[in-house]
């Protein structure tokens, strides 16, 4: 069991190893674009699923957080999104 | 001339025209006969300046209120929806996070809620629910529905909608791709859910089994103009067209030299009716000498709506040409 989890996790590592940073910063712009496409609104666009994402708005919460500081932002751009 | 009869076996019907013609009355006389067979109805308003209480004379609300037996009545409120909605999502999400969050979300449903087209998209959700058949009391839902563009729109959000989730999906699981599965992303689990509720009301709706589509008009220029154009559109999104009303058609015979003139210019606009909606079924009503108020003038319009041959009717329009 260890053994087999030790090669998976080794054969892991190699295979992605190289490109981890490359895909990590990928799914950092895809979040961004998600983000994007929920809060549209906020930067004045129409937005036609608004009322269907109320019940995730929480869970993004957190990750607007994480982006405004990855921007660069200590504290959240937006008045009407006050996460801290 | 075609009856509507076969459409009381339908579990959707959509009652649509131009402002003015008679769209609340038919609705409600369909209702009324669909009632009388033994099916529970419920008969919903979607326009916003709701008429349906003056025909029934007695308040009805945002919520389902007995009218008669076997129908219900329910006038759709946008802000009504809207609140609801809100208190419901604010409901699921209160045991989920911790204090701090909830306070902000809750900040956040707020402002979103108050945006425009939110009391749209909520008035969108509850028909869509009803659509579904998600009110287990009811076996068919009439809508009496606003003015031929605002519904054209409602039938389209389905498809649009879906489309717009399908994107948000796409990038959602992109995202979620390397760390984790899909399924226990909950808010992965939240727009499936949406989509799925949509694909089920565009599927209720485009069914010819479930749903129909019926035309309201007068035999005047622009209510003509309207219908054909909201024919091509129903058609195009794929709804089934269940029949035509021509509505208010004058009697042939009158002593009357200005009401018989006004019949001749109509006999013109029937012609053309018959002439470019030949593919539909299409049933005449008269115009009536009062008002339309009450059960009893309702069950005599629902008589015509329903009844197969016209005879006296018929006999009266071919009277009257040349």
């Amino acid at each position: 069991m260890g053994f087999s989890k030790n090669l998976r996790d080794f054969l892991h590592g190699a295979a992605y190893g190289a490109y981890e940073r490359e895909l990590r910063l990928q799914a950092g712009e895809l979040n961004d674009l998600f983000l994007l496409l929920c809060y549209m609104e906020v930067v004045g666009l129409p937005n036609p699923a608004t009322l269907y994402l109320l019940d995730v708005y929480p869970y993004l919460l957190e990750q607007f957080h994480q982006w405004h500081r990855r921007m660069g932002m200590d504290r959240s751009p937006l008045g009407t999104l006050p996460c801290c | 001339m075609k009856s509507l009869a076969s459409l009381l076996d339908k579990r959707v019907l959509f009652l649509g025209g131009k402002g003015g013609v008679g769209k609340t009355t038919c609705a409600s006389a369909m209702a009324l006969a669909a009632s009388r067979a033994g099916r529970r109805v419920l008969l919903v308003s979607t326009d916003p300046a709701h008429s349906t209480a003056d025909i029934f004379e007695q308040p009805i609300g945002p919520e389902a209120v007995p009218l008669l037996p076997n129908l219900h009545g329910l006038e759709i409120d946008g802000a009504f929806e809207a609140r609801h909605y809100v208190a419901r999502v604010k409901d699921q999400i209160k045991d989920l996070f911790g204090h701090h969050i909830l306070k902000e979300a809750n900040k956040q449903i707020d402002l979103a809620a108050s945006m425009p087209g939110a009391e749209e998209m909520a008035l969108f959700d509850r028909i869509g629910a009803l659509v579904r058949g998600d009110d287990p009391r009811f076996d068919l839902i009439v809508f009496d529905t606003a003015p031929t563009g605002h519904t054209l729109r409602l039938i389209r959000m389905p498809e649009l909608m879906e489309a717009w989730i399908r994107a948000l999906s796409k990038s959602r699981h992109a995202m979620l791709g390397i760390e984790q599965d899909d399924k226990s992303d909950p808010v992965m689990i939240s727009l499936t859910d949406r989509l799925e509720g949509l694909r089920e009301f565009r599927a209720q709706l485009l069914s010819p089994r479930t749903t129909a589509f019926v035309l309201v008009l007068v035999a005047e220029r622009l209510p003509i103009e309207e219908t054909a154009r909201a024919i091509d559109q129903l058609k195009e999104a794929g709804v089934t067209i269940g029949g035509l009303v021509v509505n208010r058609v004058l009697p042939a015979t009158s002593p009357d030299p200005f009401l018989r003139s006004r019949h001749q210019q109509e006999q013109v606009y029937l012609d053309e009716i018959d002439r470019r909606f030949g593919a539909h079924g299409k049933v005449r009503v008269p115009q009536l000498p009062s008002d339309v108020h009450g059960v009893k003038t309702l069950e005599s319009i629902a008589e015509m709506l329903l009844t197969e041959t016209q005879k006296h009717r018929n006999t009266e329009n071919s009277l009257l040409k040349p």
